[in-house]
């Protein structure tokens, strides 16, 4: 395709399109035969880091070498607005999906998008992190946490509500939900447990937090000193330690709520073959080591987590439905603007 | 009804078998409206359709919703606020340096252009970065102003105003860039003239210089509007702290908000959006009714203002600190960044290595592909705008009627919305044209290609059409009695006159496609990533460090480019205009 565009973009527009719609490759793609190996071509969409998406379709693709995989990738926010649109203007290309949170699939399941496949790996997963209608599927374990400056801080919190307390008023940032749906599932978990509630926003407001765009943000934030304390997802405060970076991560007392990175297979896939198969690969113990090796606690039972991190049964999950979040993210975006005068 | 009509019965009357042969083929006109339409409107409508319909029957419903709340209306204040005052800061600044260049006899100030450009070619998240570091507790700022005595605190940048002086800066280089060329062909003659009448200096600046120069500033201020008004980068990140809203975040907010109604809701607020864009496209109409040009100058790069020595120095100086506070503070904190091992380590000797270089361009391929592929697009797009965008220039310069007006705005229009909201448009439009006829143009690198002309070709209709208006329109004329036509009129007579602000609009379309962010990362596919995909996955996956090594690159590349450009600008000017 590069090369068609090179030799021709230089004629006018008219003529672009006439070329291209004569054009008859595409996305077009058939079924492997069943049983025996797969191929054809797979759209995969994630959020994923591109050099973590990168090296999951490659050890897939060394299974698999019939399977052509086109990744792409870019903030759940806006794969997921891709999709829908894709949706309104008719033909969703995506087959696999693999992004944020259970919230997010609970959606496209709700407008019926996704496929039911139930693959036999999810059988070594703790069941609380499986649609029971077998419409997605956890892959890994993303915690939020806090992190600390430790140039800054000698006495690391333990709890939440030390970001509520008089001594870091003013010095703590979090990202905002209206921006990041990871920050959006943690406003819905946080805010219906007895230990914190809407009080402790409404805490976090009074106590004068800052909050910024996504997590990244807040990780520049407090590893440069502008701020002491920050609300973040647990592999980037793991990683930037380990890059030498003067940050701490605590997993709080209260426990912490936790984002799946969920996959599931788009009900109009049009290679479904490939798509189990992808699936399957990314559940089993092999793509379980491959997220550890990446640097992220695997969900798979049994596999260790990487340096830095907690494995599952380590931790405290703060857990909240997810169809109920669902439900009620929009009003708890509302509330959150409200609370924080917006 | 005004003093243009006369002008322009005055034009088609010159010229009259050519016009004659368009108002007799009013089919040409209807054609290529149509063209335009497909192209630059109906992606849009098929968004504003949304905001039509609810389960398939036609509504108000979302209307209503959205203008009862007041957060909307809110928002829209916010908006005309923040894109009035960053508007006008462009204005002020970008008129006031393409005045010093053009008429202060000034040294260094090729090197000051390249400069002035750069506020422009840095990506904004470096930009407010940088920014908030200077004015922050331990930044240079609080530190200095801790030296003069009394109470005095660093302003505070996430704040309505520092949306504005950011917006500001960041896009004065755009009404520099339309306007510079304009100063300099503004006829000495007039001023003279204006002097021997007894006109002080001020005054000959406020009526005559300013005038003329009309139709440069109308058009820089107009992109400038447009830009502050879809920027999302700047007030996303300064004004979420402050819970300070504009239309391009709010939006953004609507359209990552999940629900059914996420793009319906969004669709109402674009098209609140778009009504404030006509408004200032039709502002900017207004002002140009009134300017026209009697004689036709080739650009006159030779100062008209001698200053005494010292003064000289003076202004050289404070032009040079504004410069390096806002263009070289913002690149050196890029650089310091992208030579760092991570975040929060001191600026020391051992921390410092080029593993974040190594990394970019050695082991992930990914950056050097996107390089490629940014630099053929943005090369193709320039090639194409340049044909068509002075194309229409042209007629809308020759035949101000509504039909070139109209095809005016539909092209304005992909360029002032937010990034994200035209990336779906293009999706919704081109991913089934008709229904059940894939074209197969979505998930390959010509969507992206057909996205950047239809938004960035205003750029170059602006940039050619400010060119024409410098050009009185007996030149044609007299060039058609010297028995030179067609082809040998534009390459002798039109052509040269035009070349430079032609070339400015050029410019601005090749760097703006370059570095392009919003729209390819939802449009992009695997093998057509554009800069702007990997600069925003490594931001996302919290790699800064690696984005701002790839930003820093970029940014000396469009650097040294520019220094080039300069030395044949030049030569060409030696060795070609034969000027001293």
């Amino acid at each position: 395709m590069k090369k068609f565009f090179y030799g021709s973009a230089t004629v006018c527009l008219v003529t672009v399109l006439a070329a291209c719609g004569s054009e008859e490759s595409g996305t077009d793609s058939k079924a492997g035969i069943a049983g025996e190996g797969v191929s054809g071509t797979l759209d995969f969409y994630t959020s994923q880091p591109d050099a973590d998406a990168q090296g999951l379709v490659d050890a897939f693709k060394a299974q698999n070498p019939d399977v052509n995989v086109s990744i792409f990738r870019s903030g759940t926010e806006e794969v997921v607005s891709k999709i829908q649109a894709e949706n309104q203007g008719g033909n969703i290309q995506a087959d696999v999906l693999l992004v944020a949170d259970s919230v997010t699939f609970e959606s496209f399941k709700a407008d019926d998008l996704l496929l039911n496949y139930k693959s036999p790996e999810t059988e070594s997963l703790d069941q609380s992190f499986v649609d029971p209608d077998g419409t997605y599927a956890g892959t890994k374990i993303m915690a939020t946490g806090l992190i600390v400056n430790t140039n800054d801080v000698t006495e690391l919190p333990t709890s939440w509500t030390d970001l509520t307390d008089e001594p870091t008023s003013g010095q703590a940032v979090m990202p905002s939900p209206l921006y990041s749906g990871a920050a959006a599932y943690n406003l819905g978990v946080m805010t219906r447990q007895d230990s914190l509630g809407w009080e402790f926003y409404e805490a976090l407001q009074d106590n004068d937090i800052t909050i910024t765009q996504g997590n990244g943000a807040v990780l520049e934030s407090v590893a440069t000193g502008e701020k002491k304390y920050g609300m973040i997802v647990d592999f980037l405060a793991a990683r930037a330690k380990n890059d030498g970076s003067p940050v701490e991560l605590v997993y709080p007392e209260e426990g912490v709520p936790v984002i799946t990175e969920p996959v599931g297979i788009l009900a109009n896939t049009e290679n479904e073959e490939a798509s189990k198969a992808f699936v399957d690969f990314i559940l089993s113990e092999e793509g379980q080591k491959l997220a550890s090796q990446q640097g992220y606690t695997p969900i798979r039972e049994g596999i260790d987590a990487p340096e830095g991190l907690k494995t599952l049964d380590e931790m405290t999950i703060l857990d909240a439905e997810a169809v109920e979040l669902l439900e009620t993210r929009s009003d708890d975006k509302t509330k959150f603007g409200k609370i924080f005068g917006q | 009804m005004t003093a243009k009509q006369p002008i322009d019965g005055e034009r088609k009357k010159r010229d009259s078998s050519f016009s004659l042969f368009f108002q007799r083929n009013n089919l040409y006109k209807i054609i290529g409206l149509i063209v335009i339409f497909i192209f630059f409107l109906l992606p849009v409508l098929r968004l504003i359709w949304l905001s039509f319909v609810n389960d398939g029957s036609v509504t108000m419903q979302y209307y209503t919703e959205v203008l009862r709340e007041p957060a909307t209306w809110k928002t829209v204040k916010n908006t005309l606020i923040v894109v009035g005052g960053s508007t006008i800061l462009a204005l002020v600044l970008g008129i006031l340096f393409s005045w010093l260049v053009a008429y202060v006899q000034l040294s260094g100030k090729r090197a000051m252009q390249l400069f002035i450009f750069l506020p422009f070619v840095i990506p904004s998240y470096i930009t407010t970065l940088a920014w908030t570091q200077f004015f922050s507790a331990s930044g240079p700022v609080t530190a200095m102003l801790s030296w003069l005595p009394g109470e005095l605190a660093a302003p505070n940048l996430y704040s309505m105003s520092g949306i504005i002086l950011l917006l500001g800066i960041s896009h004065y280089p755009l009404v520099y860039l339309f306007t510079v060329n304009v100063f300099r062909k503004i006829p000495r003659e007039l001023e003279e003239a204006a002097a021997t009448s007894g006109l002080s200096k001020q005054r000959t600046f406020w009526k005559v210089v300013l005038p003329l120069a009309l139709p440069g500033i109308a058009s820089g201020g107009l992109i400038a509007f447009l830009s502050n008004l879809d920027n999302f980068g700047i007030p996303a990140f300064l004004g979420t702290p402050a819970n300070i809203r504009v239309l391009s975040t709010y939006i953004y907010e609507q359209v990552v908000g999940f629900g059914p109604s996420a793009f319906s809701r969004a669709a109402v607020l674009s098209v609140i959006l778009g009504l404030i864009a006509l408004l200032g496209t039709v502002l900017q109409w207004f002002l140009l009714r009134r300017s026209r040009v009697n004689e036709t100058n080739r650009s006159d790069s030779t100062p008209r203002i001698y200053l005494t020595a010292g003064k000289q120095k003076l202004v050289e100086a404070l032009l040079w600190i504004f410069l390096l506070v806002t263009s070289l503070m913002p690149l050196i904190t890029m650089g310091a960044l992208s030579l760092i091992s991570a975040y929060g380590v001191p600026f020391k000797l051992e921390n410092l290595s080029l593993r974040n270089y190594e990394y970019v361009f050695m082991t992930d391929v990914k950056p050097m592909s996107a390089l490629s592929n940014s630099l053929q697009l943005a090369l193709f797009t320039m090639i194409v705008c340049l044909v068509l965008g002075t194309a229409m220039a042209y007629l809308r310069f020759k035949y101000p009627d509504w039909s070139t007006k109209t095809a005016e705005l539909f092209m304005t229009i992909p360029y002032a919305l937010p990034g994200t909201v035209f990336a779906l448009c293009m999706i919704f439009m081109w991913l089934e044209p008709v229904p059940g006829w894939n074209p197969n143009i979505y998930g390959t690198v010509w969507i992206l290609f057909i996205a950047y002309v239809t938004r960035f070709l205003v750029l170059q209709v602006r940039g050619s059409y400010t060119a024409f208006l410098q050009i009185d329109p007996s030149m044609e004329e007299a060039a058609r009695t010297s028995g030179a036509a067609g082809w040998v009129k534009w390459r002798r007579i039109l052509l040269p006159l035009l070349f430079p602000g032609i070339l400015s609009g050029a410019l601005l379309v090749f760097l703006m496609a370059l570095t392009e962010l919003t729209v390819s990362s939802l449009l992009w596919s695997s093998g057509s990533e554009t800069v702007g995909v990997v600069i925003f996955g490594y931001e996302q996956a919290g790699y800064s460090t690696y984005s701002t090594a790839f930003s820093t690159v970029l940014v000396l590349g469009i650097l040294l480019g520019g220094a080039l450009f300069m030395l044949l600008g030049k030569l060409w000017d030696r060795k070609v205009l034969k000027n001293k």
